[in-house]
């Protein structure tokens, strides 16, 4: 087994939330993507072996579900909705800058592993579009200009916390509602912030 | 039938019984619903669309696909309307996207459902001009299956199959959407003991085997069904031949027996047929050497030995041959004077059996009716597969499994109670009192139980089997299937005298017991645990007759060798399985030079003797071995061949099975079974499969190795002057000190098990790394 005892020992409780082994399968995948940045193989050998099931079946999912990455992601995973509220307010030219900024086409990561850019579908921010996910923190409102700003903004300031309100305050624009949840506390990578998983921080 | 519901198909008022599927009922009912994922034996999906049909609703007519959808009563549908037309039309473009046209280097086709259905129900011409996706064609998936994913339309047949049925799912669909594919994970193959089915349940060529891979096309097959003699399962099959070559083995559906489905060492255990080391003509050894002679020239040379009274003849049988054959031996056996006590069969685990006119045996069918099943006998999985698929098919449907160790692991998972190390002992003795176990008193007291009883390891006595058996014979409405694994070995109780087995022949046989010895179609100086034994005895004998396919541990001791045909297309006859259930074997293609039907050899040797009175034609034979049955039950040719006979005909029938009761003593505790592979000669040589059965190894748990201080991954057995390097694995549910050794795999056989043998760690490895 290529993880460590911390990590088993984490992933058998969540095992054990469960009334059925199987259905810990989705939030074992979250882990063994906070532990890479992806799933790897190794990962899915462990985690069949936890859950009881093949390691192809195991597989099937992970490479079923978007969110589950297959190769490693950048520091920061930076999805611009592509979706039809997005796009009547110019999306377009969002994926244009963040495409010039990092130089990435989409699904791709660049070599230093700072950005992985990806366009995708609604991320359920249509009151305040355009709007972008930093590691799934999200940002209503934006302009090319403030984009950009946030794009260089990450790469100077490389945070390695990243909080929605935070970003929102700094580069957003009209924001659809208080989407936030009262404990919104931020990302520590690529992996949306679950306190089982120990991929949030408090703010402060 | 009062409850059956009445629904309206195409304007014809159909019956069929509530909650079936629609295109079952309707399928029942003559009129054909095209289809690609739904298939009888697996769990609907809705994966492909092709089945859709207009259904009234209160909401008006709707398109629902028929697969997924039950009957209800007075239900209204259409099957050929015009816009159900329009929908297959365009489901089988969509399907058609991304289908590459191949067909003409493509195995399936000519029986592809896709290409018929595009055929009957597809558009007439293809609107598509964009590139098809591509990936790389055929890969491996298996040693014996090869995938070729632009082909696949993923009904997802052949991951339903691994996951519901076989219960190994080694294949899944990989990404989603566009770029949904068929696999296995990285370096973990499609080993499955069952994987040839999906070969033949995938509605296109994506699945296809190595065995049959551009061998030939369907149309010019010839086909002919027959009996799967491989085990005491009796699966119905389907033989297809080209050019009188035997190229591949498909599984019959018998509602019964095997409902369509096959294990793999049946299904592709068959190219040896071809193999051009078969004997062709019989061999005479004179002085070491062996020469090819005539027929009659044997039958002169026996002849004399046989007329000379005084000289004593045994039989030692192999379990594949047919019903006619055993009956001919009999007879023949019986025309010498022998009273039935000369014939042996090549069976290691032989015992009296529970075989009564008080006990019912159970059909296989009973599993699935039965609230119990209670198994205790060789490993299922290994030495009947498809009856391994049977009973998880009925845990499936909720019937309780009580499994008792440490044969049958694999039916651990799926078992109610699985009664390991702290019940069974290591040498297969049930240490608690069983009416105290209360695990498997709740699930039979009083109820209705199949149990699948059989010796799990030879040296298991009598006595802890019958424990076992009387304390369920008391307790429960007992059926029972006696789990000899053996071929045709119920065949043989059925048709010889008496049964004895090669442990009674190891201790009785002799140089004063026998002048000549028959040895037909069996090797048990190979794979035997009688093996050192029973190659001393055929040492001294003075002439013993080989009857076989091939030269091999056992027929190269033989002063004569006589070609025979395989019981697999190169001849007729009838073959009884577990449940008693005969059905019929066929031929498709010629035997080989001389080869002959070991009865064929019979009645001419007997004809050279001028005995009279013998069968002298198959008829007859097959006549004469069910002579005691009932006329209208009585498997005769005639009857097997009525289209209501084809499925086979059942004849209870108690066997008189002649065994000693002491029992076998292994030194230690080691237990021997079989692999569902092999390196027997016919798997030698069929070359798909070949390499599946020659890895050497033992198994037992960690705990147990560690005793013995192996590390290497290797370890060697000793024995006197023998040393064999084998691989050791890990079997967890193996209480600790069991070792476990595969009989059939090679060299096993020079293991002597009531010595000790002692277990060495293998240091090779080290040396290599020296160098």
């Amino acid at each position: 087994m290529s993880w460590d005892d911390k990590l088993i020992k984490q992933a058998k409780k969540i095992v054990k939330i469960y009334p059925q082994k199987r259905s810990a399968l989705g939030p074992l995948l979250h882990l063994a993507q906070s532990k890479d940045g992806y799933i790897s193989d190794d990962s899915v050998s462990v985690i069949s072996e936890l859950v009881g099931i093949t390691e192809v079946q195991v597989k099937s999912v992970s490479t079923f579900y978007s969110m589950y990455k297959q190769e490693p992601t950048g520091k920061y995973l930076l999805s611009v909705c592509k979706s039809i509220s997005c796009e009547i307010n110019n999306s377009n030219s969002i994926i244009d800058v963040v495409k010039d900024f990092t130089g990435l086409s989409n699904n791709e990561t660049d070599e230093e592993g700072l950005f992985t850019f990806e366009a995708v579908e609604c991320i359920g921010a249509c009151g305040g579009a355009p709007a972008i996910q930093v590691n799934y923190e999200t940002v209503e409102g934006l302009s090319t200009e403030n984009t950009l700003n946030l794009c260089e903004w990450l790469k100077n300031e490389t945070p390695d916390l990243v909080v929605a309100d935070e970003l929102q305050n700094k580069f957003g624009g009209t924001k659809s509602f208080d989407w936030a949840i009262s404990d919104n506390s931020g990302t520590t990578g690529s992996v949306p912030g679950f306190q089982t998983l120990n991929t949030t921080k408090d703010k402060k | 039938m009062s409850d059956n519901v009445k629904i309206n198909v195409n304007g014809l008022q159909i019956e069929s019984e509530p909650n079936k599927l629609l295109i079952e009922a309707c399928e029942d009912s003559g009129i054909h619903i095209p289809r690609f994922c739904w298939h009888k034996r697996l769990d609907p999906v809705g994966m492909c669309r092709m089945c859709l049909v207009e259904v009234e609703t209160p909401r008006g007519k709707m398109l629902v696909p028929s697969c997924t959808t039950e009957v209800s009563d007075e239900m209204v549908v259409d099957t050929e309307s015009e816009i159900v037309k329009k929908a297959q039309e365009g489901v089988l473009e969509f399907l058609l996207i991304n289908h590459p046209l191949d067909c003409p280097i493509c195995d399936k086709a000519g029986e592809c459902p896709l290409q018929d259905q595009t055929m009957a129900y597809g558009p007439g011409e293809s609107r598509f001009v964009e590139e098809k996706r591509h990936f790389e064609k055929p890969i491996p998936i298996s040693e014996i299956i090869l995938l070729d994913r632009e082909r696949c339309i993923l009904c997802a047949r052949c991951t339903r199959f691994s996951d519901e049925i076989s219960g190994d799912p080694l294949i899944e669909f990989i990404q989603r959407g566009n770029k949904t594919e068929v696999n296995t994970f990285p370096n973990e193959p499609f080993k499955s003991y069952f994987s040839g089915n999906t070969v033949q349940i995938c509605p296109v060529g994506a699945l296809t085997s190595t065995s049959y891979r551009f061998k030939a096309r369907p149309w010019d097959l010839k086909s002919t069904r027959s009996t799967c003699n491989g085990c005491s399962m009796g699966c119905s099959i389907e033989l297809n031949s080209s050019q009188n070559k035997m190229l591949r083995i498909l599984g019959v559906d018998n509602e019964h027996t095997n409902q369509g489905w096959l294990c793999d060492r049946g299904r592709y255990n068959f190219e040896y047929l071809n193999s051009d080391q078969r004997i062709k003509a019989p061999l005479k050894k004179t002085e070491g050497n062996r020469e090819e002679t005539t027929l009659q020239d044997v039958y002169s040379d026996l002849s004399k030995i046989i007329e000379d009274r005084s000289n004593k003849i045994t039989f030692l049988l192999g379990s594949n041959l047919t019903n006619e054959e055993f009956t001919s031996f009999n007879e023949f056996s019986n025309k010498l004077g022998n009273n039935d006590n000369s014939i042996y069969l090549n069976e290691d685990i032989l015992f009296k059996g529970f075989f009564d006119e008080n006990i019912e045996n159970a059909k296989i069918e009973d599993l699935n009716k039965s609230d119990a099943i209670i198994i205790w006998a060789e490993d299922l999985k290994e030495t009947l597969p498809v009856l391994y698929l049977r009973v998880r098919q009925a845990v499936k449907n909720g019937v309780k499994l009580v499994v008792f160790g440490h044969t049958n692991s694999t039916l651990a998972d799926i078992s109610d109670v699985y009664f390991g190390g702290e019940t069974v002992s290591n040498n297969f003795e049930i240490v608690k009192d069983i009416s105290k176990l209360k695990e498997i008193k709740e699930h039979i007291k009083d109820k209705n139980v199949t149990a699948i009883l059989g010796k799990a390891s030879p040296n298991q006595s009598d006595q802890s089997l019958e424990k076992l058996f009387s304390y369920l014979k008391d307790n429960s409405n007992l059926k029972l299937l006696n789990a000899f694994n053996g071929g045709n070995s119920f065949g043989a109780f059925q048709t010889l005298g008496s049964v004895k087995g090669n442990r009674e022949f190891s201790s009785e046989i002799s140089k004063e017991t026998t002048d000549l010895l028959f040895v037909v179609g069996a090797d048990p100086v190979g794979k035997s645990i009688f093996s050192s034994n029973i190659k001393n005895i055929i040492d001294e004998i003075p002439t013993v007759v080989a009857l076989d396919l091939f030269i091999h541990e056992t027929s190269e001791l033989a002063d004569y060798i006589v070609p025979t045909s395989s019981t697999l297309g190169e001849k007729e006859g009838t073959f009884t399985n577990i449940e008693f259930r005969t059905s019929r074997i066929d031929k498709l293609i010629p035997s080989p030079g001389q080869a002959l039907s070991d009865w064929e050899f019979i009645s001419g040797l007997s004809n050279f003797c001028k005995f009279e009175g013998m069968s002298e034609s198959l008829k007859d034979l097959n006549n004469k071995s069910f002579d005691s049955f009932a006329l209208d039950t009585k498997p005769t040719f005639d009857n097997l061949d009525k289209p209501r006979n084809l499925d086979g005909i059942i004849n209870t029938s108690v066997p008189n099975i002649n065994t000693t009761d002491e029992s076998i003593e292994f030194s230690d505790s080691f237990y021997v079974g079989k692999k569902l592979y092999g390196d027997k000669v016919t798997e030698r040589h069929s070359k798909s499969i070949s390499l599946l059965g020659s890895s050497q190894f033992i198994e037992g748990s960690e705990s147990t190795f560690e005793k013995y201080k192996l590390n290497s991954g290797k370890c060697i057995l000793v024995q006197e002057n023998i040393e064999i390097t084998v691989s050791y694995k890990i079997n967890p549910s193996l209480p600790d000190s069991l070792i476990f050794f595969p009989k059939n795999r090679r060299n096993m056989n020079k293991l002597d098990f009531s010595k000790n043998i002692q277990i060495l760690p293998s240091h090779s490895m080290e040396v290599l790394n020296v160098n």
